[in-house]
């Protein structure tokens, strides 16, 4: 990989160089099913694949199955069934070789209270292979990028939760493998560090690494994958790129009204593909030639009182994994600003 | 070469990840070793050659049981809930080189208290000790069985559990085990038990190597040592590779 590069190969897949399904693929899982001895079916016949020089999201509700999955890809879960190859090598019988060709920051927090950032990042990039002097100027790349000066060299305990997720990144990227697995990296972490962070997640697909990144994070998500799969209950349940996504869902455009509290039942939209309520918040599906038509009808409601306010634009991934998980039963999907509450 | 490696850059890992409260562990660990010897005859102002030089040689072992059968299970069962070791066995680290970099660290701590121990039951006592040049290796085969032994339990057990069984060890070697009395002082259904635990051959070890002149040094003990030490790490180790 990369600059630091003992794990992997030099920069090679630019962005307009990504592979897409069909092609040669670096991570590819086939039939994946792991059965807890508690009985709990946490992956049920999973197939994806991951490119070099593609960022791959896996999106899914808590407890849809995310984490099993890539615990499963480092080894540190057994398949029950199913298979899992790196540059076609089988990594269920060689766990060790899969923790050489993966990097992983995992979903909990880096148990790294007594080092600094600057200890921690540099042992585990030298722990992966590369020579010091790699990992130092790997390491002060990634301190720039993340703007983590200031806290280099604290003690981790005295680090808030958000900066020790992006001193988890970087223990990560410093000498990424050919697959980097990021799960929530950007949990509790500040919006303007998560756009920072963001870009970093794009800069290791652009050096050639194959990225998989679970979230639950949708909004985030749609500007940031280049493909991604929908996982609920353990299953694969809807898989492409965003755009695609959003056009199996038919609804171009998403109107969203803000229920008055008093108001018991949603009013009956006659246009509507789809309708989802979170909360007090109505999301309805429309299809973009009767989008006039919403709207005076989405007046007339606010105008009875019904409705405090409403908004009418392009419909997003958030509609499209709203209207596929909310259809297959399980709860509803948690809303734009209950995302952001959990991250910031 | 590539292990040396990695085992040098894990002990680093360890030795900073503890360092918050290695000062502290250790000094609490020496002051196990003093207050027994400095303790032991308040309580009891008449004390005969022989309890004298098992009170002597007796602190230092209880020093490395207290550490590797109650300190160490704790901090590595609160490891093990933080996620630290998952977090270890997701890098490309051979398992081996982080148990024995781990177990490195924690022998570091133990050392101190128990040659501080030594020289003040010395001093204290004013006794001559002609240590036995085997007791270097006697010490280490101590201190790595007891922490190997610690180390199982925490691999094995839920933290909690680990918590209250500890607590369990503690009361048990100060008041039941034969380390700084001999084991004919014990009921006869206690001292079969102890025949088979690891902690009497741990005393009969340490005492054994530091006043030879005192104490015969049974190879039973050193053979009972061996074998619970390759149990502990052996546990251990299994417990670290083992996939869920």
């Amino acid at each position: 990989m990369p600059e630091t590069g003992s794990n992997g190969r030099q920069a090679a897949g630019k962005r307009g160089g990504r592979k897409n399904k069909g092609s040669e693929m670096l991570l590819e899982i086939e039939n994946l099913t792991k059965v807890y001895r508690t009985g709990t079916r946490a992956n049920d016949g999973i197939d994806l694949a991951v490119g070099e020089g593609e960022v791959f999201g896996l999106l899914g509700h808590n407890g849809a199955g995310k984490t099993t999955l890539v615990n499963q890809v480092v080894g540190l879960l057994r398949p029950t069934a199913g298979s899992i190859r790196i540059d076609g090598r089988d990594m269920v019988a060689a766990p060790g070789l899969a923790r050489r060709l993966c990097s992983f920051q995992a979903q909990a927090q880096v148990p790294i209270d007594g080092l600094t950032p600057r200890q921690a990042i540099d042992l585990v990039g030298q722990l992966r292979g590369a020579s010091n002097a790699d990992v130092r100027r790997r390491r002060e790349r990634l301190v720039d990028a993340l703007d983590l000066g200031e806290w280099l060299d604290v003690d981790a305990a005295r680090l808030s939760g958000g900066v020790k997720r992006l001193v988890a990144f970087a223990m990560a990227a410093v000498t990424p493998g050919r697959l980097v697995m990021l799960d929530e990296p950007t949990n509790d972490v500040d919006p303007v560090r998560r756009r920072l962070l963001w870009r970093q997640v794009r800069t290791l697909a652009d050096l050639g690494a194959a990225v998989l990144l679970v979230t639950h994070n949708v909004i985030e998500a749609e500007r940031s994958v280049d493909r991604l799969a929908i996982l609920d209950e353990g299953r694969v349940i809807a898989e492409g790129t965003p755009a695609a996504l959003k056009a199996r869902v038919g609804a171009a455009l998403r109107l969203e009204l803000v229920l008055d509290p008093g108001t018991p039942e949603p009013p009956a939209s006659p246009f509507a593909l789809s309708a989802v309520q979170v909360g007090n918040r109505l999301m309805v599906g429309v299809p973009m030639d009767r989008a006039g038509e919403a709207v005076t009808w989405a007046e007339w409601l606010k105008t009875a009182g019904s409705v405090e306010e409403f908004t009418l634009g392009p419909a997003t991934l958030e509609d499209v994994y709203v209207a596929l998980v909310g259809e297959m039963g399980a709860e509803p999907a948690e809303t734009e600003e209950a995302f952001d509450a959990t991250a910031a | 070469m590539q292990l040396l490696r990695s085992y040098r850059l894990l002990v680093t890992w360890q030795a900073l990840r503890k360092k918050n409260y290695l000062p502290l562990m250790m000094a609490v660990q020496t002051l196990f070793s003093l207050g027994i010897v400095l303790g032991y005859p308040l309580l009891f102002p008449t004390l005969d050659r022989t309890s004298i030089y098992l009170i002597a040689t007796g602190a230092p072992a209880i020093s490395m049981v207290s550490v590797g059968l109650v300190a160490l299970p704790q901090t590595v069962g609160e490891q093990k809930t933080e996620g630290s070791l998952a977090y270890m066995r997701s890098l490309p680290v051979p398992r081996l080189s982080y148990l024995v970099a781990d177990l490195t660290v924690w022998l570091a701590i133990v050392i101190p208290g128990v040659v501080l121990g030594v020289l003040v039951g010395a001093w204290r006592f004013g006794l001559d000790l002609q240590v036995s040049p085997l007791v270097v290796p006697a010490v280490l085969m101590v201190a790595l069985t007891s922490t190997c032994v610690g180390y199982a339990i925490a691999s094995l057990l839920p933290y909690m559990l680990t918590v209250i069984i500890t607590q369990a060890i503690v009361v048990f070697v100060f008041m039941f085990s034969p380390l700084t009395f001999l084991p004919d002082k014990l009921p006869g259904w206690l001292e079969a038990i102890h025949r088979v635990l690891p902690v009497q051959a741990m005393g009969e070890v340490t005492r054994g190597t530091l006043a030879p002149n005192e104490f015969g040094l049974p190879l039973g003990a050193f053979l009972t040592l061996a074998v619970w030490c390759s149990l502990g790490f052996g546990v251990t180790y299994a417990a670290m590779t083992r996939r869920g």
